[in-house]
């Protein structure tokens, strides 16, 4: 009878290529990111109703917002509450080119991002002129989003209190008009992809390690060499460009916009921080975690609740927000972070375990 | 802008200004003693809308008499979410305070709105048209029965926080935690009691709005802003400032609305805010609390 | 030419004057240390210095640049750093990413700010803490966490703020050694403000003494603790020789 253990130490090929994808946690979150919009993007295979692709659109959408705010208040530590006003500038100002100007929103989603950063500058400009901390920051923003709503309602040029709403017309690549649901979701696809490289590359470059410290520490991160106005004002420029961005391709499926919608804190709470809260504020995996957990959900037990009657999408996001904050305060990627821990610890003390099949 | 017209805008300020008074009381209150923005507040303000309704399209009843009934509710209702969430975030980041503060409005508007619509509610009284012409200017009655209301209670506020027991247990508090418990003061009692107070005080306004007022469950929204601004204007904190301040923007966005258009006139309190924000952050009565 | 000059510098909050026309230079590579009883003025000269507070006058000039007015951060790229009473860690991430922060103060390559870190962390002997989260060390571990990260600033000299508060004695004979080593290998200039008497005569080369903002001793560290001034302002007889 042979004394030699049936399972030899020789690792299983099928498992090399997987584990270096799940080396630690920042790449875990990015794989599982990458797997779950890897997932949204074969749908269209299996999905056929407009009506289920088009809440995976405006999930994948949603973790692009949710990235933007992220990176400013999530990584940066900012109290930029009203954040909508970024994506509300971008969705005007692309609507805006197309309809007066009959620039293609190819063009026009950029400039949006543009438009959107030059708004960042200035409230940053602003906030760091005048010294308004935390909580007046917050109201400022606030502040801010009435302010512009206002002007909007009385603004002809944008439409004033009747919105701008996307011109009919044939289907076009050039206008970004399609008659079906598909090109939508590769578009904000790529846009999520784009949004989490960038977020990754951000965070580990040194103005992500900025970012954190800012966040951590004002004080102590100005004591070791970062310019704190500098990069306060960074992060809201990107967060306001990559929310400006999202807000051009929001107006280009949503196909109207006016100001009481989307000067809006209930839109806010909906697509800028229900997600990254859920999914974890501050986290690489957080935004997509969130937005794609949030809106399905949300769907879903709207359902239950009649979706007809309105404010239920209200009462859903309102309860995540205030679930979350109560018994996740970490969020998503809180909880799948200490799964993690324990995982590895677990194969690690298996492995030193039974690498003793040498001494039988 | 000929004289009648000038006073006359004063008079319609101040009787909206009295609601805006009370508001602020409220938020100032709140801040004052627990150090937290309530960014919930005008959904109480809302609430106690639409609960005059209620009893209203229920019962019949006068809005004026619905005060005592909105001012228990909702006072159960602060006490509630105070000692159930705020409680436990009092210690947290002040990002997670405004998240789960603005969680809870955002779930209070859907469910106003799930059980009412989001269509434009008013009830109509009988007298709400009667005015009381006095010097060749027009006093709305049901206004001026606010407003009178408005300052009956702020007063009766003032000197229940001057001179009662647990007014001025409130006030050593909002001076200084540690030392309150030291005296052996409930602090979390006192929490409970000032955000129940500050949720009641903001119904009541909401209610005596109610005559010939068109609601929606997102009116709180703008509501709740123009009571930051009172408050950040008044100093946070300041009872007498939130009070001031709320005469002082009710005025201010009155003429505003005379000259702008009463759908803009919130842009003058903006402005007033962002002013106040850059160039005297400390608000009229100095300096900032701690 | 001192590397370190303060020139009479002033500081008053409304009517309190903090500190009161202070001046004070620090050489190349030597050690100073500022002492003097509690709310003398000390941390208040340190937050002057190095660019949290502007003075209401006097001036400040490091390795020949004025450096008055200047931002913290401007500060530390020019080669002065500073650590804080109250340690400060960035507590949710790593003690590696911690130092790198400090790093990235010279570069913005991350690969040379993780070598400068890690390197910082092996000049301290704590590369094994490299992993760990800063908010999880124990006290002792935190401060010279606070000092490795100043020290990958690559400092020509640092402002040390109690970096003995609340250390046992094992634990700061550990920082004392640390302080050294920067000195002696590195040449780094310190100043530093300390209230135990042992690690002040052991470390500086100079003493001076603050006593309600103003500077009322200043000398070779056996000269001043037996100046009758500055025993009675604060070291008290028996304390010449204390711990």
């Amino acid at each position: 009878m042979s004394t030699q253990s049936l399972t030899t130490a020789t690792p299983k090929p099928r498992r090399n290529w997987l584990r270096p994808l799940f080396r630690d946690w920042d790449r875990t979150q990015m794989t599982v990111s990458f797997i779950i919009l890897g997932l949204i993007a074969l749908a269209p295979l299996v999905v056929d109703s407009p009506y289920y692709l088009g809440i995976l659109i405006l999930a994948t959408l949603y973790a692009f917002i949710g990235v933007s705010w992220n990176i400013v208040a999530g990584y940066a530590g900012q109290l930029l509450i009203a954040h909508i006003i970024f994506l509300a500038v971008g969705a005007y100002t692309t609507l805006v080119l197309l309809n007066q100007f009959s620039v293609s929103p190819w063009v026009g989603i950029p400039i949006a991002g543009l438009v959107a950063a030059l708004l960042g500058v200035l409230v940053a400009f602003i906030t760091l002129r005048y010294g308004l901390k935390a909580d007046y920051f917050a109201l400022f923003t606030i502040a801010l989003m009435v302010a512009l709503r206002t002007l909007f309602l009385k603004w002809e040029f944008v439409g004033g209190a009747l919105g701008i709403g996307l011109r009919l017309s044939n289907p076009s690549w050039l206008k970004m008009i399609f008659d079906n649901k598909e090109p939508y979701l590769y578009i904000s696809l790529a846009l999520a992809t784009l949004g989490m490289i960038l977020q990754y590359l951000i965070y580990r470059s040194k103005m992500g390690k900025y970012f954190i410290a800012i966040r951590e520490d004002e004080s102590a991160a100005a004591a070791l060499g970062v310019n704190t106005s500098l990069y306060k004002t960074l992060a809201v420029v990107i967060g306001a460009a990559l929310a400006g961005i999202g807000g051009g391709f929001y107006a280009m499926y949503v196909t109207f916009v006016d100001p009481p919608q989307v000067f809006d804190l209930g839109l806010n709470v909906e697509i800028v921080m229900a997600g990254p809260i859920i999914g974890g504020l501050g986290s690489l995996a957080g935004p997509v975690l969130g937005a794609l957990v949030n809106k399905p959900l949300a769907v879903l037990i709207r359902g239950f609740l009649s979706a007809e009657r309105s404010g239920t999408s209200l009462i859903v996001y309102g309860s995540f927000l205030i679930l979350a904050i109560m018994f996740m305060p970490r969020g998503l990627a809180g909880v799948l972070h200490s799964i993690y821990n324990k995982l590895s610890r677990q194969s690690r003390e298996s492995k030193s375990g039974g690498s003793q099949s040498g001494s039988a | 802008m000929d004289l009648q017209i000038f006073f006359q805008t004063i008079v319609n300020g101040l009787f909206t200004g009295g609601i805006y008074a009370l508001v602020a009381i409220g938020l100032t209150l709140i801040y004052g003693v627990m150090l937290i923005l309530n960014f919930a507040h005008g959904e109480f303000l809302m609430l106690g809308m639409y609960l005059a309704y209620w009893a209203f399209t229920l019962a019949g009843i006068d809005p004026y008499l619905a005060v005592p009934i909105a001012a228990l509710l909702i006072f159960g209702l602060g006490a509630l979410i105070q000692s159930g969430l705020v409680q436990r975030v009092l210690s947290a980041h002040p990002l997670n305070q405004i998240i789960l503060l603005l969680g809870v409005s955002t779930l209070i508007i859907g469910l106003v709105q799930f059980f009412w619509s989001a269509e434009a509610k008013s009830i109509h009284v009988s007298y709400e048209t009667s005015v009381i012409p006095l010097m060749g200017l027009r006093f709305s009655i049901p206004r001026l029965i606010a407003f009178l209301s408005a300052m009956v209670i702020a007063l009766g506020l003032f000197l229940f926080l001057r001179f009662t027991r647990v007014g001025k247990a409130i006030r050593a508090v909002s001076q200084s935690r540690d030392a309150a418990t030291l005296m052996g003061i409930n602090v979390k009692y006192i929490y409970l009691l000032t955000f129940g107070i500050g949720a009641a005080v903001t119904a009541i306004g909401g209610v005596m709005l109610t005559p010939n007022y068109k609601m929606i469950p997102t009116i709180g929204q703008q509501f709740g802003v123009i009571a930051f601004v009172v408050v950040v204007l008044g100093t946070m904190g300041n009872f007498l400032g939130a009070f001031f301040g709320g005469l002082i923007i009710g005025v201010v966005e009155a003429f505003a609305g005379y000259l702008l258009g009463g759908d803009v006139k919130i842009i003058a309190s903006m402005l007033v805010f962002i002013l106040i924000l850059l160039f005297r952050p400390a608000g009229l009565f100095g300096r900032r609390r701690a | 030419m001192a590397l370190l000059d303060v020139q009479g510098i002033t500081k008053r909050f409304g009517g309190l004057v903090a500190v009161n026309d202070f001046s004070l230079s620090v050489d190349r590579g030597h050690i100073v240390a500022l002492i003097g009883p509690n709310g003398a003025g000390k941390t208040t000269a340190f937050n002057v210095i190095a660019g949290f507070y502007k003075p209401n006058d006097g001036k400040v000039f490091f390795d020949g640049v004025e450096i008055t007015g200047l931002r913290p951060d401007q500060v530390c790229k020019l080669g002065l750093s500073r650590t804080f009473q109250v340690v400060r860690p960035f507590g949710s991430i790593s003690v590696l990413d911690n130092v790198m922060v400090g790093a990235y103060a010279r570069t913005s390559d991350t690969r040379v700010a993780r070598e400068k870190a890690e390197e910082a962390l092996e000049f301290f002997g704590m590369q094994k803490f490299a992993g760990s989260t800063a908010s999880g060390l124990p006290i002792a571990s935190r401060k010279r966490l606070e000092i490795a990260r100043a020290l990958a600033t690559g400092p020509k000299m640092m402002l040390l703020d109690e970096a003995m508060a609340g250390l046992r004695p094992a634990e700061a004979d550990e920082v004392i050694a640390m302080v050294r080593k920067m000195s002696e290998e590195k040449g780094i200039a310190i100043l530093l403000v300390e209230h135990v008497m042992k690690v002040v005569m052991s470390l500086s080369e100079r003493i001076a003494v603050l006593h309600h903002g103003e500077k009322i001793a200043e000398g070779n560290p056996s000269d001043v603790v037996q100046d009758k001034q500055v025993i009675d302002a604060y070291l008290g007889e028996a304390n010449v020789t204390s711990r």
